[in-house]
């Protein structure tokens, strides 16, 4: 969807569904063309929102450690439920005076009495009536908008702030899809019900009072023969049709979802159907996907084939029975014509209620499982979290130990062993080894995405768990190997580090990374957006970016986690003579497949198997003739370029 | 017209179908295709498909319309009933009650099955659409498919086709719903004229706030849905980059974005919420305005004489009942501008033609050697990028060549050609002398194995994935083509082996896996001529040379072109061919090329040192 949400409403579907469209020629994506002029028109109207400024702690305050229910959620807006329920009463009863009115009339107006007074006096009250359940109604939608729109914009901002307090443990690739669905759908569900659920089934519900004791008050018997006979009659054909047609739509809807996955892999492995000559077999395969999916639709459109015009039924045999047993009634004078009326005009309003009100009760149940699983997600405590008395770590020399540490990610299964390792205050240290001995580990530890098993890990002498979060990632800078990258311009994803970049940093940084040619050829520069993270770049040129990203953040300490894996020749000379900038005067810890950018580092330590297995100066390393001279060995003889000379060379 | 569809069909014999999660169907194809002629309105474009299911539509017009008819009797029987029966005392209750059963059961099942007709013609031609549209993407050239996002078919294919195939089956029942509102207000007519007048009154300012109101709700729910995806995205990005977030201690600002996109959505949900508040109690209420009409105007006729008051009841009934179709009038008029929008959306799809197709005349290629010629061939794509100038390559029977060149220099071009994915722009392909484009495209394919650079494998498992291209192969041939590309040995330690299921496009797999998944897949057709687009890039060295190990026993029979970087892969080939900017700029064996040519030697250093990262 769009970018630059904040800039202003106009800006909201620019950029890339519209360019792409009109290089595809199709017109495709977000808002439909033809409802975008009145949308750019609507958004017109949209103030300028004052921009947010929720303050984040890593401990929950009070007040967010309290259980979330749906009280307390509506508690909030006190004003604002209370005029919302006031409302709702009104509305059942204006609503279902008009057929009493209607009776009153006949009764003293035509049948005996003959009186126009009386008919225009409850002419003019319906009439009155009406208009005032109209303006009550659309009170109680603006009250019902609002009360929900805040109190979801509350939970979405609370929820999220508890995805930013959780540990890195928490976001594993499984629990990505139900993490987007706490934010989505569970939130959305909740919005559902505090809209319409709520206020629908306070609303239907009273309706269905207020006329049960209108028809009792009328007539006691026949008002006991439409309650106790049609009622029930409706309200069970109603449940099975809830079942049935929700059956019906969730097999649809695993259907369709075949229906589109076979369509989508069709189309992305195109090149592979015509090369293999599949084109008619798939077709006739697609045939039965869609063919089971219009099935599932039949079955839906059975149910509703049967409910639509039965329910039809129920009523007109409905108002037989009360022309029955009713009609007996008049004639043996115990009931007035009118008041049969009454109930013939009353008989319709209970369908709609009942029909709505158990279609409500799904909603009421979405939202109260939605309730569960947020708090669920919410009463989660973070694994690595901050003591209730932690310090700001002050501004830091850059000295890291490991004492002692140990690690594993699952229990019983340690990745590292009883490592200690002191980098002092300026020096680079390259961490080499084969994949999954632990490297990137170490520096995960270093910056407290998790926390040692055993052990201790410091910097400048402080026990990193004793400092806050903020101020010890602040000082450390972390350049992870896959670049990620947010939707955005490139001048925002360069700035996120730190806020208040200037501009003149932003376009040092572009240089020190040699992106400056990257910048110039794109056509809005450095205010190009960067789709779909960041797929309109090369690998390459993204590990750039990251780069650039981390050398304006300023940090103390910079971890680079094979960071220059995806560049090619050209930038990685670039990036090297980049790094010399970067490493300036900062302690860093390099992990790098490319011994190129190992070499670089003052030291060298070789992990494997959870240990340190060696460590020294790269000179040093290879004139000892151990592991890392073997490696380094391998290495030249694939042909890769000697890095002690090419530098010597610059 | 006869439906090429059909046609296409018809040459693949039978064969049972392998249907993706099991699911298995009845349901025959669609019978006809939309109209080709785009002179037409859209609607009569999309008339053949619903044409092909006429019986069940007609029945479904036809017996809603009856069904209708006896609903609209029951209100002017209750008004006599109660006229008759209580007042003139001249009918019998019994008769009255036993009147009304008889035609609220024939109402009700004549409902039923009209119903039941109409949402099954519905859903057929929705699966109509939906398999038309699939199979036309089947054929389309890859011209096509670099034009446009496959995210955005699928998305039309998805949405649109339900617009198009909504409205064509609801317009005629929304239609019928209204032609008994003329005939509801015949019988009020018929009661008092003047009454029905006076409460027809609402009916128009209903049908006009309706559409009102669906009017200015559709951009707002349309902005509404835009900004949680907003939100979505945010969302979806501190999930997937965490780390980022994280290591810069960026947690504030990016709540703070989260708080901007999720007022933004606040916003829109309070403006939906005025808008519906503006008009939705007007469509709840106006039909009340009415009731009280009838019976201000209803009483004074009554007290004059000219009506009887049970017949302001009929009014009213008459009144609840036309509300409805006066609603989805209103709808209608929505539904008939977004069909419209989507029908044009899709028939740009089916409107799209296939570039390369079999020329008339085609003939198969049979037993081939294997000669291949490039004769001069040039080729753009359709972007303007001119990619191979005048190549010029004649590659002998049973001769593995090696193509050797920078990224872009058009490698991957000649693969492309050599199947007919592209047709040259000049020059020509010639197989065993044939012009390749005088042959069918099955045959060539058929005879012409590659395997491509990505390697995409399907959600289904790994047997069904190697056998895709014949899907009869035997076990005992799946596996020893699984064997020649060293993928046996990975396979049967998977949990389920060779009927293990790969996940979603196959990430599951290591891309090193599923490469050599790619190679078997290729293997098993065992065409004439084989061609390795960079098909063992990402698969270690010693895995790979294991690989060629076995493949160089099945090389010797045939033609083989391999796409690469690695010398361990070129080592392979007996000939190698530098290319260049479009051309082949050297030719001869690797040594020779190593000795004399320096920007070989500088390609090949390049792969290696990006090999060893």
């Amino acid at each position: 969807m769009g970018m630059g949400f904040g800039g202003g409403g106009g800006g909201m579907f620019g950029g890339s569904a519209a360019s792409t469209a009109s290089r595809a020629g199709l017109p495709f994506g977000g808002i439909p063309e033809e409802l975008m002029d009145e949308a750019t028109k609507l958004l017109a109207t949209e103030p300028e929102h004052p921009k947010s400024d929720v303050h984040f702690t890593q401990l929950p305050s009070a007040k967010e450690h309290e259980r979330l229910t749906l009280p307390r959620l509506l508690a909030v807006y006190p004003k604002w439920v209370v005029a919302g329920s006031f409302l709702v009463i009104i509305i059942s009863l204006t609503l279902q005076a008009g057929p009493l009115l209607t009776e009153y009339a006949i009764q003293h107006g035509m049948e005996r009495h003959r009186d126009l007074l009386v008919i225009v006096v409850c002419a003019l009250l319906y009439l009155v009536l009406a208009l005032i359940s109209v303006y009550f109604q659309r009170e109680q939608v603006d009250v019902t908008g609002k009360l929900s729109s805040r109190v979801m914009h509350d939970l979405r901002i609370r929820v999220f702030t508890q995805f930013q307090r959780l540990s890195l443990d928490f976001f594993t690739e499984e629990k990505a899809g139900v993490l987007m669905s706490r934010m989505t759908s569970d939130i959305e569900n909740l919005q559902q019900l505090i809209q319409d659920g709520i206020s629908q089934f306070a609303l239907q519900g009273l309706t269905m009072i207020v006329i049960t004791v209108i028809l009792f008050v009328t007539n006691v018997e026949l008002a006991a023969w439409t309650v106790l006979v049609i009622v029930p009659l409706l309200l069970v054909f109603s449940v099975w049709y809830h079942h049935a047609s929700e059956k019906g739509y969730l097999l649809a809807r695993d259907r369709i979802a075949i229906v589109l996955a076979d369509l989508s892999e069709s189309l992305y492995g195109i090149r592979v159907v015509t090369a293999n000559n599949r084109q008619r077999r798939n077709i006739r395969n697609h045939r039965h996907v869609v063919g089971a999916y219009r099935d599932a639709n039949a079955y839906t459109g059975r149910v509703n084939a049967i409910y639509g015009p039965s329910t039809l039924m129920i009523g007109i045999l409905g108002q037989a029975m009360l022309l029955g047993i009713g009609g007996h009634m008049v004639l043996s004078h115990q009931l007035n014509p009118a008041a049969l009326i009454v109930f013939f005009l009353y008989l319709n309003r209970f369908f709609a209620p009942i029909q709505l009100l158990v279609q409500q009760y799904t909603t009421l149940q979405q939202g109260r499982s939605s309730i569960i699983r947020l708090r669920e997600l919410l009463e989660t405590t973070p694994t690595v979290d901050e003591l209730p008395d932690a310090d700001v770590l002050p501004t830091i020399e850059g000295r890291i130990t490991f004492e002692d540490v140990s690690f594993g990610y699952l229990p019983g299964e340690l990745v590292l062993e009883h490592v200690n390792l002191e980098i002092a205050p300026g020096e680079s240290v390259a961490f080499v080894g084969p994949t999954g001995a632990g490297k990137s580990t170490m520096a995960k530890l270093a910056n407290r995405f998790y926390d040692p098993t055993s052990g201790r890990v410091l910097v400048d002498g402080i026990d990193v768990k004793t400092v806050t979060l903020r101020s010890l990632r602040s000082q450390l800078g972390v350049v992870p190997q896959e670049a990620f990258l947010f939707a955005g311009s490139i001048r925002t994803n360069l700035s996120f580090g730190r806020l208040g970049t200037t501009d003149q940093e932003i376009e040092e940084a572009v240089d020190v990374v040699g992106l400056r040619d990257l910048v110039e050829r794109l056509p809005d520069g450095l205010d190009t957006p960067v789709h779909e993270r960041g797929q309109t770049l090369s690998a390459g040129e993204r590990q750039q970016l990251a780069l650039a990203r981390a050398f304006l953040a300023r940090p103390r300490v910079l971890i680079l986690d094979e960071a220059t894996s995806s560049l090619d020749l050209q930038s990685e000379t670039v990036i090297e003579r980049a790094l010399d900038r970067l490493l300036e005067g900062r302690s860093a810890i390099l992990i790098a497949h490319r011994l190129t950018t190992a070499q670089r580092a003052d030291r060298i330590v070789v992990i494997d198997q959870g240990g340190i297995v060696e460590m020294g100066t790269p000179e040093e390393l290879i004139a000892a003739g151990g592991a890392y001279a073997i490696m380094y060995e391998a290495w030249l003889a694939s042909g890769g370029r000697d890095a002690t000379r090419t530098a010597s060379a610059d | 017209m006869s439906s090429p569809v059909s046609d296409r069909l018809a040459r693949d014999g039978g064969g049972e179908a392998n249907p993706l999660g099991g699911v298995k169907s009845k349901y025959p194809g669609p019978r006809r295709e939309i109209s080709r002629d785009q002179t037409l309105t859209w609607w009569r474009r999309v008339l053949p498909v619903i044409a092909s299911h006429r019986v069940t539509f007609i029945t479904a017009i036809v017996l809603s319309f009856v069904s209708l008819i006896f609903q609209v009797f029951v209100p002017n029987m209750l008004a006599n009933d109660i006229n008759n029966t209580f007042i003139k005392h001249v009918n019998s209750l019994h008769g009255d009650v036993i009147s009304i059963v008889v035609v609220g059961v024939l109402a009700g099942v004549t409902g039923i099955i009209s119903r039941q007709y109409l949402f099954y013609t519905a859903y057929n031609v929705e699966a109509d659409l939906r398999s038309l549209i699939y199979e036309h993407l089947t054929w389309l050239s890859f011209s096509f498919y670099d034009r446009v996002q496959s995210g955005q078919l699928i998305s039309r294919a998805n949405s649109d086709i339900r617009s198009v195939q909504m409205y064509s089956i609801f317009a005629p029942l929304i239609i019928v719903q209204c032609c008994i509102g003329v005939v509801a207000f015949g019988f009020m007519l018929s009661i008092n004229w003047a009454l029905a007048l006076i409460s027809m009154i609402v009916m128009p300012i209903l049908y006009v706030v309706g559409i009102k109101m669906r009017r200015v709700m559709f951009p707002i729910s349309w902005i509404t849905q835009a900004r949680l995806a907003e939100v979505a995205t945010i969302v979806d990005e501190n999930v997937n980059g965490v780390r980022v977030v994280k290591s810069f201690a960026q947690e504030e600002a990016e709540i703070n974005r989260l708080a901007d996109a999720a007022e933004g959505v606040a916003w829109s949900y309070i403006k939906d919420a005025n808008i519906r508040a503006v008009w939705s109690p007007w469509v709840q209420n106006l039909p009340q305005l009415g009731l009280a009409l009838v019976l201000l105007c209803g009483g004074w006729m009554v007290l004059h004489g000219d009506l009887q008051y049970p017949e302001i009841l009929a009014f009213s009934l008459y009144l609840l009942m036309l509300q409805a179709p006066f609603m989805m009038l209103g709808q209608l008029v929505m539904m008939g501008q977004r069909a419209k929008a989507s029908a044009a959306r899709i028939f740009e799809i089916l409107d799209e033609r296939p570039e390369i197709v079999d020329r008339p005349g085609a003939y198969d290629l049979l037993d081939i050697n294997g000669r291949v010629d490039l004769n001069h061939v040039t080729f753009t794509y359709d972007n303007g990028a001119e990619i191979l100038k005048d190549f010029d390559v004649h590659i002998r029977p049973g001769e593995t060549v090696a193509l050797v060149g920078r990224t872009g220099s058009g490698k991957s071009t000649v693969a492309r050609l050599m199947t007919r994915f592209y047709d040259v722009s000049s020059g020509n392909v010639e197989i065993d002398g044939h012009d390749i484009r005088d042959v069918t495209l099955t045959s060539l394919r058929e005879n012409v194995g590659v395997v491509l650079d990505e390697p995409f494998l399907f959600s289904i498992s790994i047997r069904d994935n190697i056998a895709y291209g014949r899907p009869d192969a035997s076990l005992e041939e799946i596996q020893a083509a699984a064997r020649a590309a060293n993928a046996d040995e990975f396979i049967v330690r998977l949990p389920e082996s060779y009927d293990t299921v790969i996940g979603e496009r196959g990430y599951t797999l290591s891309g090193g896996q599923r490469q050599r998944i790619a190679i078997a897949r290729t293997l098993l057709l065992n065409p004439p001529i084989l061609i390795l687009d960079d098909a063992t890039s990402a698969i270690d060295v010693h895995v790979e040379s294991g690989i060629y190990e076995a493949l160089r026993g099945l090389l010797t029979q045939r033609t083989t072109i391999v796409i690469a970087h690695r010398i361990s892969t070129i080592a392979l080939a007996s000939r190698v061919l530098l290319i260049d900017e479009g051309r082949v700029i050297a030719d001869g064996t690797h040594e020779d090329l190593l000795a004399n040519v320096p920007l070989y030697s500088e390609i090949l250093a390049q792969a290696t040192n990006e090999e060893s990262a």
